[in-house]
């Protein structure tokens, strides 16, 4: 795999001659942040600015969420006249781009807009985790070192080594496409996808325990929802000019951080994100309190896999699996009555009759 | 006794009975309610029917809000896959209840809470043979304590 450093300058002198000879308007990418483990998003215009760009561990914001309101559609005549829309490029992952491709699929963005610069990821450094990491010391700066482990200078001035493969986000050790799908430029040698099984270990690992201690779990983690729509905000997949969420004739989910409203707050996101999310992790990125929010979207993901045979973000010419049908699609869980006896009681508990007596 | 009167019985000593939201398709399941009702079929008391025009406009988030706002269950039904009235309503809305059902059943929401079936127009029986069902499934669960909203 190609060092990061490396992909930097290839990334910059990309952006700066795309930029220059006006190939696009714009070019999306990440620049330091004043915080470690982080990076800020960055939208360069002017190609003199193409040094700011960065490429390391912590490039992990998810930047097709800034795509869909850049091709808004215009309210009216004069509006498509007077902006027409711009041609942006961007440097994108594996994640990235499953989202670019959904988001193509739903005819929120233009292909022949996009110029799309495409990297493969190593999988992207949680910043909580690398800040449990160094024990809660004042980390003063981090960067990368020759084998792709992250390097942190702590408060006493001593540096530190963090494996990356310790401090790797939740949804980068599942990831199971780290290669961009779709791209026009490839920047560094390619790496294989592959399966690496975690995801469904996890969602087996919950699905596993009883189902009252599902709903305590579930409720706990919830709980500590203050609803500030973060991960609404942070999904790429969560466009629409009119949230469900946010109506108030009628009122779906009522405001306020009652564990009732949570719930259904968390429940419809999660049931709208339905064979939509690419399991970018966003939402579980920007969660300020730390719910882990991809709990629902990756069970979700994997029943519309094992019952549609659909991954989202693959394939632009597919169509997603909740906007079709088949004929014979499963219908087990459908309710039939129950002649004599019903055998719904699983303790065995003697049934009283059929039903027509 | 009839076993409505003999549920209704058990349930006033109980001093609870269930509370169930049905959401019935206006060509087939809600003309098939209608039949049941026509031909004295008896079934309990229990739901509430709520007439929509397709089981397909149904938003999972109806479900949702009538289990916060106090429903014990749910019960959906529209037209036999390849009955629907516009053409294939029911067959996307079937794709959305299974993986609703999945889904809350994972987070730990019983099952039998939210319950999915189809009922042409001329199966008032059957209707009455779900309602008894879902009824009976319901009263075992006992009061729905999980999704209610308590102020």
């Amino acid at each position: 795999m190609t060092a990061s450093h490396e992909i930097e300058t290839l990334l910059r002198e990309t952006a700066e001659k795309l930029l220059r000879e006006k190939k696009v308007n714009l070019f999306l990418g990440y620049e330091k942040a004043s915080l470690p483990f982080r990076t800020a998003p960055l939208f360069l215009t002017a190609p003199e600015d193409a040094q700011r760009l960065a490429w390391n561990p912590f490039c992990s914001a998810n930047l097709a969420v800034y795509l869909p309101r850049l091709f808004k559609a215009p309210a009216d005549a004069r509006e498509a006249a007077l902006a027409a829309p711009p041609t942006v490029g961007m440097v994108l992952k594996g994640c990235d781009a499953r989202s670019v491709v959904a988001l193509i699929q739903e005819r929120q963005l233009q292909r022949e807009k996009l110029v799309l610069v495409g990297v493969a990821c190593p999988g992207m450094v949680d910043m909580l985790k690398a800040q449990r990491a160094v024990r809660g010391c004042e980390v003063l700066g981090a960067g990368e070192d020759a084998q792709g482990n992250v390097r942190a200078v702590v408060e006493d001035g001593t540096e530190v080594t963090l494996r990356r493969a310790e401090i790797l986000a939740d949804a980068c050790q599942e990831c199971r496409t780290p290669m961009p799908s779709i791209r026009d430029i490839m920047l560094g040698t390619a790496v294989e996808n592959k399966d690496t099984g975690v995801a469904r270990q996890r969602t087996a690992e919950f699905g596993s325990k009883p189902l009252d201690a599902r709903w305590a779990c579930f409720q706990a983690m919830l709980s500590k929802c203050i609803r500030c729509n973060a991960c609404r905000q942070a999904c790429p997949m969560c466009y629409c000019k009119d949230c469900l969420l946010d109506q108030t004739r009628p009122k779906w989910v009522s405001a306020g951080s009652d564990i009732s409203d949570v719930t259904i707050y968390h429940l419809v996101r999660a049931f709208h994100m339905a064979g939509r999310c690419t399991q970018c992790g966003a939402c579980a990125r920007a969660c300020p309190v730390g719910i882990d929010a991809r709990l629902l979207a990756r069970k979700l993901s994997q029943e519309v896999e094992d019952l549609y045979g659909y991954r989202p973000g693959e394939g632009i010419e597919a169509t997603p699996p909740l906007s079709t049908f088949a004929m014979d699609d499963p219908q087990e869980f459908l309710t039939e009555p129950s002649l004599i006896p019903a055998p719904y009681h699983p303790a065995g508990e003697a049934q009283q009759g059929g039903r027509a007596q | 006794m009839s076993q409505t009167q003999s549920v209704q019985q058990a349930a006033s000593e109980k001093g609870w009975e269930p509370r169930i939201v049905a959401f019935l398709c206006n060509w087939c399941s809600y003309a098939g309610a209608d039949l049941a009702g026509v031909s004295r079929i008896q079934y309990p008391h229990n739901i509430r029917i709520i007439r929509v025009p397709c089981s397909g406009r149904i938003n999972p988030a109806f479900l949702l809000r009538a289990l916060q706002n106090g429903a014990d269950g749910v019960l959906v039904s529209g037209c036999h896959p390849g009955d629907c009235h516009y053409i294939s309503g029911n067959l996307v809305a079937r794709r959305r209840f299974s993986l609703l059902k999945d889904l809350l059943q994972y987070v730990g929401i019983e099952p039998e809470r939210v319950q999915f079936t189809w009922v042409s127009a001329s199966e008032g029986g059957r209707f009455a043979a779900i309602v008894e069902k879902v009824v009976e499934q319901v009263r075992h669960l006992g009061p729905n304590r999980k999704l209610v909203k308590t102020l």
